[in-house]
């Protein structure tokens, strides 16, 4: 009963946002929130800087809004969560910080986001050259039909980086979780990996370019619960190094591998944006704790 | 109920009928059987005038039947029976032998009768130096800019080909300067014998191909040792050759592109780990079956059919008579006309399909051309001839009739084909694999060079090789671009008159039609065509397995 009730509320606060015509008063509605959520991020980690900057990060697919009106702060070096269900705008989140947005024909996205103070909507900055400073796993793992040694090269490659391949190639798939498994088979096709090991293979390729950022969209969520936990251990480990935003369907997941965590809910709004022990403690909003709770979603 | 609920059993669930779905069934097979069993019955009808099976002796069927296909039947069950898959592997190397055999016979009338063996040296040679330096710029010296790889790039290309100042300096009327590569091989004053020429060319490019083919199960090293042993075996058959009374022409040629690929695939198949033994078993029984057949009825002279498709059709020019007519220069000509065609087509409509699938946007001059595509493709064969004509003949100025007009006209012709095949082979490359591209910052260049081609590349020489197909039947064209009905000499050069064995078969039932004509030399060209037909197509058929295989 009280769960009918949760969702019939929230419904209706979703049909008064989308009925209100100025979309400022929209939007301060969700800043109360979140400009909170950041100074409370910022306060409990003072010495990490922030390195990925969403200001006002709106996203249409046509005539559909995907995501509206997004500002968050990301740091550098930890792991940023992204919860909420399915088709709330986390992924298209995700994919506004690397321009992948851009690949389809149809997305527009309004607002700007600060990769280490720049700007990457501004016109002078080639999406491409953004890309290769910003790694992305995707949900399905997805090496190339090459062998794992190429599969891992293919970024040094295109980017044209110098180096010794043979190191690089040994150090990312250490770092990967991979090297003791495939050290004797890199001449071999990627496919031939079982689905865990292609994901950390996948991870091994973005991370071997050194990227600054790595996202992660969905990673785990094709494999079985063993290549699960080895991805999240891993993600937890390459935090050190690297600043990892990821997606995730999962709940337990998010509580278990990251230090803040983002919840986004159905209109793709940014509902709360905190650390990831109070968002799952002590949330602030009704709605997050309702959708943590499995009261909805 | 009470009755149910009480035993707990059903006692009967009643039928429910199924008479019109089994109608429906049956009338489905009928439908997918009626074009085969039409088909079939035709091809068999032909086959039997141009063969004659049933004017051969009994004692040759009887001679066949023990040597061939009763040890062939044996082997086969009991290969079978331990092995399915090794008696897949052994049919597919005997049919590859054959296959392979056909393909060399029409190298060797490329090499024998079209090319003389230093024009094609001169030109292996000339191509393969700049090829190596572009390939060493790109590998090596990636550091220096595109646009000066580029100039360097075009510079060994032209120099290799031309010389200084060559075309432009001749427009101009400058005197040469420099040789051009091709021209300073031509013009050794020590020239070696034909055949050593021939294994260097056609055997170099079976050894390099049999290379990569091994280093890619293998290692490089193995690959490296494989190219050294084909190309030595195509040597020492040229040299050996005439101790057992083959010319070492045709001896080098059958070697480079039967025997080496065939063996290359058996020593795969049958002595590496995934490998069987037993598959090598049945394809020998069925090779030294056929040979032990041939030689049987030899020594105790059964006279086999009386074929209308023999050694001298193959090998002799159209005459006056049906027995003596003959259909060599039509297959010669068939052969530059598809070189030329796929030559032209091939990059023309692979460009055009990269550029709709990866580059076009969505919009009204994308959807323009997407819906005349696929009108083009059924646009009747004699427009394309009427545009040929038009355009190449009248328009440009060039002779009719010739290699390139054909070509051109029959490239024209399925260039629709190639690109809506190409298109659906770059369709199919999962888009995860482009977002994975794209998400490492490569570029769209990067993207299609490294991703998108290397993995549709299949699909796409699949739909090229049955747009080709579909070329080598096309009368209507060439008879309107006024190639000529009758040539006794094959073509040498782009352009010369050509003909083609569809063109010789309408000739045949059309100018010199009588009952001779009809029944002996028709039949056996229409055979002939088909065989080749069937051989590319085979080729066709087994890149798509393996391409589907490793979807």
């Amino acid at each position: 009963m009280s769960q009918n009730s949760t969702n019939k509320q929230n419904r209706n606060e979703r049909a008064e946002r989308d009925e209100s015509a100025d979309p400022t008063a929209d939007g301060m509605d969700i800043q109360t929130d979140v400009s909170g959520s950041v100074a409370a991020s910022a306060g409990g980690s003072p010495t990490r800087e922030t390195v990925v900057s969403a200001k006002h990060i709106s996203v249409w697919y046509g005539d559909d809004q995907a995501l509206s009106d997004i500002t968050m702060d990301i740091p550098e070096r930890s792991v940023t969560a992204m919860v909420g269900p399915s088709g709330c705008g986390k992924s298209t989140f995700l994919r506004c910080i690397n321009r992948m947005n851009d690949l389809i024909d149809s997305a527009r996205v309004e607002g700007d986001l600060y990769l280490r103070g720049k700007n990457v909507y501004d016109d002078d900055v080639d999406p491409v050259a953004l890309r290769r400073r910003v790694g992305m796993v995707f949900q399905k793992p997805n090496p190339f039909p090459k062998s794992i040694y190429d599969n891992v090269t293919y970024g040094l490659k295109i980017q044209d980086k110098g180096g010794d391949y043979d190191e690089i190639v040994e150090e990312s798939l250490k770092r990967a979780a991979l090297w003791d498994e495939v050290k004797d088979q890199l001449g071999e096709s990627g496919l031939e990996l079982s689905g865990g090991q292609q994901q950390r293979l996948c991870i091994a390729r973005a991370i071997a370019p050194d990227p600054e950022v790595l996202l992660m969209d969905e990673p785990a969520s094709a494999l079985d619960p063993v290549a699960t936990s080895q991805i999240e251990d891993l993600i937890e480990e390459l935090a050190e190094d690297y600043t990892v935003v990821i997606v995730t369907h999962n709940m337990q997941q998010a509580a278990r591998i990251s230090d803040q965590t983002a919840v986004f809910l159905t209109g793709g709004e940014l509902v709360e944006f905190d650390d990831t022990q109070k968002i799952f403690e002590n949330p602030e909003s009704q709605r997050v704790e309702d959708y943590i709770t499995g009261k909805f979603g | 109920m009470a009755a149910e609920t009480d035993t707990g059993a059903i006692e009967d669930f009643g039928q429910v009928s199924r008479t019109v779905g089994t109608v429906f069934r049956y009338l489905l097979l009928a439908a997918t059987m009626f074009g085969i069993v039409m088909l079939a019955v035709l091809l068999l009808y032909v086959a039997n005038d141009a063969i004659r099976p049933l004017t051969a002796d009994p004692g040759w069927y009887l001679a066949f039947f023990l040597a061939l296909v009763a040890p062939t039947g044996i082997a086969g069950w009991a290969v079978r029976r331990r092995d399915p898959a090794a008696l897949t592997f052994g049919t597919f190397l005997v049919g590859m032998l054959v296959v392979s055999l056909m393909f060399s016979g029409g190298v060797a009338l490329l090499v024998i009768d079209v090319v003389p063996p230093l024009v094609a040296l001169a030109f292996a040679i000339g191509l393969a130096v700049p090829i190596g330096a572009t390939v060493g710029l790109t590998r090596y010296a990636h550091r220096i800019s595109f646009t000066l790889r580029l100039a360097a790039t075009t510079a060994v290309f032209y120099l290799s080909l031309f010389g200084l100042p060559g075309p432009i300096g001749d427009a101009v009327g400058a005197p040469p300067i420099v040789p051009s590569l091709v021209a300073l091989v031509q013009s050794v004053p020590v020239i070696p014998v034909d055949w050593m020429m021939v294994a260097a060319v056609v055997g170099g490019g079976s050894a390099a191909a049999i290379g990569t083919y091994v280093a890619s199960v293998g290692d490089g090293s193995a690959g490296l040792y494989a190219a050294g042993v084909a190309l030595a075996a195509s040597a020492a058959a040229g040299a050996a050759g005439p101790l057992v009374g083959v010319d070492s022409v045709p001896a080098v040629v059958i070697t480079a592109v039967a025997l080496v690929p065939t063996t290359a695939y058996a020593w795969r198949g049958g002595f590496t780990e995934e490998g069987s033994p037993l598959g090598l078993v049945f394809a020998a029984t069925v090779v030294v079956g056929a040979l032990v057949g041939a030689a049987a009825v030899d020594v105790l002279g059964f006279a086999g059919p009386q074929s209308w498709v023999d050694w001298g059709f193959l090998t002799s020019a159209h005459s006056g008579t049906a027995e003596n007519a003959g259909l060599y220069p039509a297959i010669g000509g068939s052969i530059l006309l598809m070189t030329t065609v796929a030559a032209l087509s091939f990059p023309v409509g692979v460009g055009a399909a990269v550029y709709l699938e990866e580059y076009a946007g969505d919009n009204a001059l994308t959807r323009f051309v997407d819906v005349n595509i696929s009108n083009l493709a059924g646009v009747p064969s004699v427009v394309y001839g009427l545009l040929g004509l038009g355009v190449f003949v009248t328009y440009l100025g060039r002779s009719a009739g010739t290699v390139l007009v054909g070509g051109a006209t029959l490239a024209l012709l399925i260039l629709p084909i190639v690109i809506i095949s190409a298109r659906e082979a770059i369709r199919s490359v999962p888009s995860d694999m482009r977002q994975a591209s794209y998400g490492m910052g490569a570029t769209r260049w990067q993207t299609v060079k490294n991703v998108v081609l290397p993995e549709a590349f299949p699909g796409i020489l699949t739909g090229t090789i049955l747009a080709l197909g579909r070329a080598i039947g096309e009368t209507a064209p060439l008879i309107m671009i006024g190639a000529p009905n009758v040539v006794f000499n094959l073509p040498t050069a782009l352009g010369s008159k050509v003909s083609a064995m569809p063109l010789q078969v309408y000739a045949w039932s059309s100018l010199f039609a009588s009952e001779d004509f009809y029944t002996k030399a028709v039949p056996a060209g229409v055979v002939v065509l088909l065989a080749v037909l069937l051989a590319m197509n085979s080729v066709a058929i087994v890149l798509r397995n393996k391409f589907e295989r490793t979807q």
